[in-house]
């Protein structure tokens, strides 16, 4: 079931929505038990600049509303908005496997013209859920970009003055940009996310792993880390995971490009004056840690989709200190390599 | 999370306890008992849907043994159609199940056969090598509580106790049949096993409800400033079921359901209600809190037992259009058993925060529907400005309630009174809940996934330890001593009904009254 708002007052949004869940309960009155259960635990709010006017990223919250019930608001901003802004709301419902009831959780879709884009803040803020966190994923990628118009900047800095925490994608951006205006939103408080560092969990994990064992532990004076990735320019998430790696230890950092089964980081070595350790994403599934003196180990790797990557960081509500301390680093290790 | 853990956390600079998941090492599993009915139904659906979320690691191994003659792939088929069948909340991936099952196998052999545990040996050798399970194992013991002894000296005698990496013991509840062979039997397994190495499990421990209940306590500022004898009035924990003993009539005549779910389950969630906020949260000071609470519960008096214990025994009824046979119509059940199926006690707790709040908890077989949860009811508000429509009869006065659910439609509800719409000061008790379906998505971890991980990653902190073990013996063994030589008229309950009214005189004489869940 969906209704058409406009215009977007968020009085008239809110009275939609609870048109809906009115409607959702007429079964309920019919079966004589509760069979919808509203859940919400946060708003999320996408602002997509993708062609498709919103769908793929409805289609990720949907997938992500199991794991991570919300009140999702989608801001489509596209050229073929019919109207300055449009909304229409619906409710995204599943069965949880072996149960009766249905989870139910409302979504609202915001058609916006671009030059309304820096308007936006009074609808959102009226449509967020009551004492919830308000997380702001930004895949409105011309925003980020060098060339971003003032509209685009001013729009993305509305949502984001409303939100907890936003979360971004570096991947395949210009970084020097991006890290630049990153510090600049951390720098007026800000909590800034990078999908480019959600996906170094499967890497970071086995490395960190060697660093449980103290005392005595032959891996600790390593002295030289060498990340190797595929792609033409150098991914974030190698910068990143070469800054997490070298600045606890002072090591040295090399990066270079090699050749692998999909692109993204390959190998990371770790150069001691006894050892070195190797962890390699060998097959596009498969990750194998070895090292010079004795150890192996093989470890599974999916590669990561925007779901699991967005599953994780909405997770994490609050600062990041491991992310932290690798981006004020990253911006070091990104300067010296340009 | 242990001390040692958090000890590594704290030091190892590129920890992130953010993101990364527990870390589960190599290792094998040897499961004692693997026909049988813990295997099946909760072991193997536990186990595979850690696999299927790779949340064990590929090195990885399963050695079951039982005196049934299998062979590997006998045992990998067999194993197949119970976790499908027994799969909670779950779909079962065939493709999953295929990699899964490369990592089963089975040893047959008598537990008291020396020669079993020369080829369990041999298997872990094999294993080591192919599956890199780097010498660390997990022994399961899931056998009839009377072979643990004998399982342990085994595997203490072939060397099995120690190898190449860690050896750990998980041993299944019942943990002795009272005091005294409690300690004895600690005895015996501390003659192979340091204390670091033994996982008492107790699995109601394992329930993320049960976990939430600490974090509900100490996560927030508003609850704990109420929780004490000043406001609290008494505690109500109630863990029925619908279903009978299920066949397992001849096992349950010997324990009850006392030693069954008092003694050890109640008793623990009772201990986590109650205890005392630990100064770190981790294993050894989590635990201290427990131990230190179940100490504090009055011991009672031989004389004592009539008013604060009740015994009870379903009897046959018909329920829902279906005879339903009473507890010693049910096979394997002698005409004449003297078995508690239901057990109610009142508890008080000897200390400062709840000194005279009595804890009343009852457990027990076909009662009318499947619940388990914690009712705290506070005090009723002092002055009742609003009785006078209580004498119209319009409405009795009820106090607030916070209600813990542990199962079914897990989550917390606080009743609480409101004004009915309309002229006059009519109050109506309304609810405020909380489901755990409506904030974190689909699916928790069932209590042994929960605690297989925790076993193997080397964290006992939701496991028993032998003095908690032995203060929960010592508060339920006078009643058990004086129901064992007590000639109860039973049955004295009908299926399908909140057990015998004795159990409801014993909170009436105390002017209160059981809850309907």
């Amino acid at each position: 079931m969906t209704t058409i708002v406009y215009p977007a007052q968020p009085e008239q949004i809110l009275k939609s929505l609870s048109r809906l869940w009115t409607a959702l309960g007429e079964e309920e009155k019919h079966q004589g038990k509760p069979t919808v259960l509203r859940a919400c635990a946060m708003t999320l709010i996408v602002a997509t600049d993708e062609p498709d006017l919103g769908f793929s990223a409805s289609q990720t919250i949907a997938e992500l509303m199991h794991e991570h019930p919300s009140r999702g608001i989608v801001l489509a901003i596209s050229d073929r908005a019919e109207r300055d802004l449009q909304a229409r709301v619906f409710a995204q419902c599943w069965k949880p496997f072996g149960k009766a009831q249905q989870i139910c959780c409302e979504q609202i879709e915001v058609t916006v013209r671009p030059q309304s884009f820096p308007l936006v803040g009074p609808t959102l803020s009226g449509l967020l859920a009551a004492d919830l966190p308000v997380v702001f994923w930004c895949r409105h990628h011309a925003a980020l970009a060098p060339a971003a118009t003032s509209d685009q900047t001013a729009g993305i800095g509305a949502v984001m003055r409303l939100a907890t925490k936003t979360i971004l994608d570096t991947k395949d951006m210009d970084l020097e940009c991006l890290f630049r205006r990153m510090q600049q939103w951390r720098t007026i408080g800000r909590l800034i996310a990078d999908l480019e560092w959600t996906r170094l969990t499967a890497w970071r994990e086995p490395i960190a792993c060697l660093f449980d064992t103290v005392r005595d532990n032959p891996y600790s004076n390593f002295d030289r880390v060498e990340v190797a990735y595929t792609g033409d320019t150098v991914p974030a998430s190698a910068v990143y995971l070469a800054a997490w790696l070298a600045h606890p230890f002072k090591a040295k950092v090399s990066l270079r490009e090699t050749s692998g089964p999909s692109p993204g980081i390959q190998k990371v070595m770790l150069h001691s004056p006894g050892e070195i350790v190797v962890l390699e994403r060998d097959r596009s599934d498969h990750m194998t840690l070895a090292s010079t003196r004795t150890r192996e180990r093989e470890y599974n790797y999916t590669e990561p989709t925007l779901y699991s990557l967005m599953n994780e960081e909405l997770a994490i509500i609050g600062s990041d200190p491991a992310f932290d301390s690798a981006f004020e680093h990253a911006q070091e290790i990104l300067n010296s390599v340009r | 999370m242990s001390l040692a853990l958090q000890t590594t956390a704290e030091l190892n600079p590129l920890q992130d306890s953010l993101r990364f998941g527990r870390r589960v090492p190599p290792c094998a599993i040897v499961i004692f008992g693997a026909s049988g009915d813990l295997t099946k139904r909760k072991l193997l659906p536990s186990l595979y849907r850690l696999f299927y979320e790779r949340r064990i690691p590929p090195s990885f191994a399963v050695i079951g043994s039982s005196r049934t003659p299998m062979s590997d792939d006998q045992f990998r088929e067999k194993m197949r159609n119970s976790v499908s069948h027994f799969l909670e909340d779950a779909p079962f991936d065939g493709d999953v199940w295929s990699s899964f099952a490369q990592c089963l196998f089975y040893i047959p052999g008598d537990l008291n056969d020396p020669a079993s545990y020369d080829r369990i040996k041999q298997k872990l050798n094999q294993v080591e090598q192919s599956h890199k399970t780097a010498g660390n194992v997990l022994f399961y013991l899931s056998t009839q509580p009377s072979h643990y002894e004998e399982v342990v000296a085994e595997l203490g005698a072939h060397g099995l106790a120690h190898g190449n990496g860690w050896r750990r013991v998980i041993i299944e509840k019942p943990f002795g049949h009272d005091l005294a062979s409690a300690r004895r039997l600690n005895d015996e397994i501390h003659k192979v096993f340091e204390e670091a190495a033994i996982y008492r499990i107790d699995h109601y421990l394992g329930k993320e409800t049960v976990q939430n209940i600490l974090a509900f306590r100490f996560g927030n500022g508003i609850f704990e400033p109420l929780w004490n004898r000043r406001y609290v009035d008494h505690v109500q924990i109630t863990a029925a079921e619908s279903i009978g003993v299920e066949g397992r009539g001849a096992y349950y005549q010997e324990t009850g359901a006392l030693r069954d779910m008092i003694q050890n389950h109640l008793s623990q969630v009772m201990a986590t209600v109650a205890m005392e906020p630990p100064t770190v949260f981790d294993a050894d000071n989590v635990r201290d809190e427990r131990a230190k609470l179940l100490r504090a519960v009055r011991i009672m008096k031989p004389e004592e037992v009539a008013k604060f214990a009740v015994a009870g025994q379903y009897g046959p009824a018909h329920v829902g259009g279906q005879d339903l046979p009473g507890f010693r119509q049910e096979p394997g059940v002698s005409p004449d058993s003297q078995t508690d199926t239901y057990a109610a006690v009142t508890f008080f707790i000897d200390n400062w925060r709840w000194a005279g709040v009595p804890f009343y908890i009852r457990t027990g077989k076909r009662l009318p529907k499947r619940v388990t949860d914690v009712a705290i009811q506070f005090h009723a508000p002092p002055l009742g400005l609003f009785n006078q429509e209580t004498r119209t009869g319009l409405m009795a006065p009820r106090p607030n309630l916070l209600v813990l659910r542990i199962q079914p439609d897990e989550g917390i509800s606080l009743r609480f009174l409101s004004k009915s719409p309309g002229s006059g000061m009519r109050l109506r008790p309304v609810s405020m809940d909380f489901n755990y379906g409506s904030s974190f998505g689909e699916r928790t971890p069932t209590a042994y996934e929960t605690l297989l991980v925790d076993a193997m990653s080397g964290d006992p902190t939701l496991y028993t330890r032998q003095d908690m073990v032995e203060a929960s013996w010592q508060i339920v063994e006078p009643i058990l001593e004086v129901w064992g030589n007590t000639k109860f008229d039973f049955p004295n309950y009908a299926a399908g009904t909140w057990g015998p009214k004795e159990a409801d005189e014993m909170l009436e004489r105390q002017g209160r009254k059981w809850r309907v869940p």
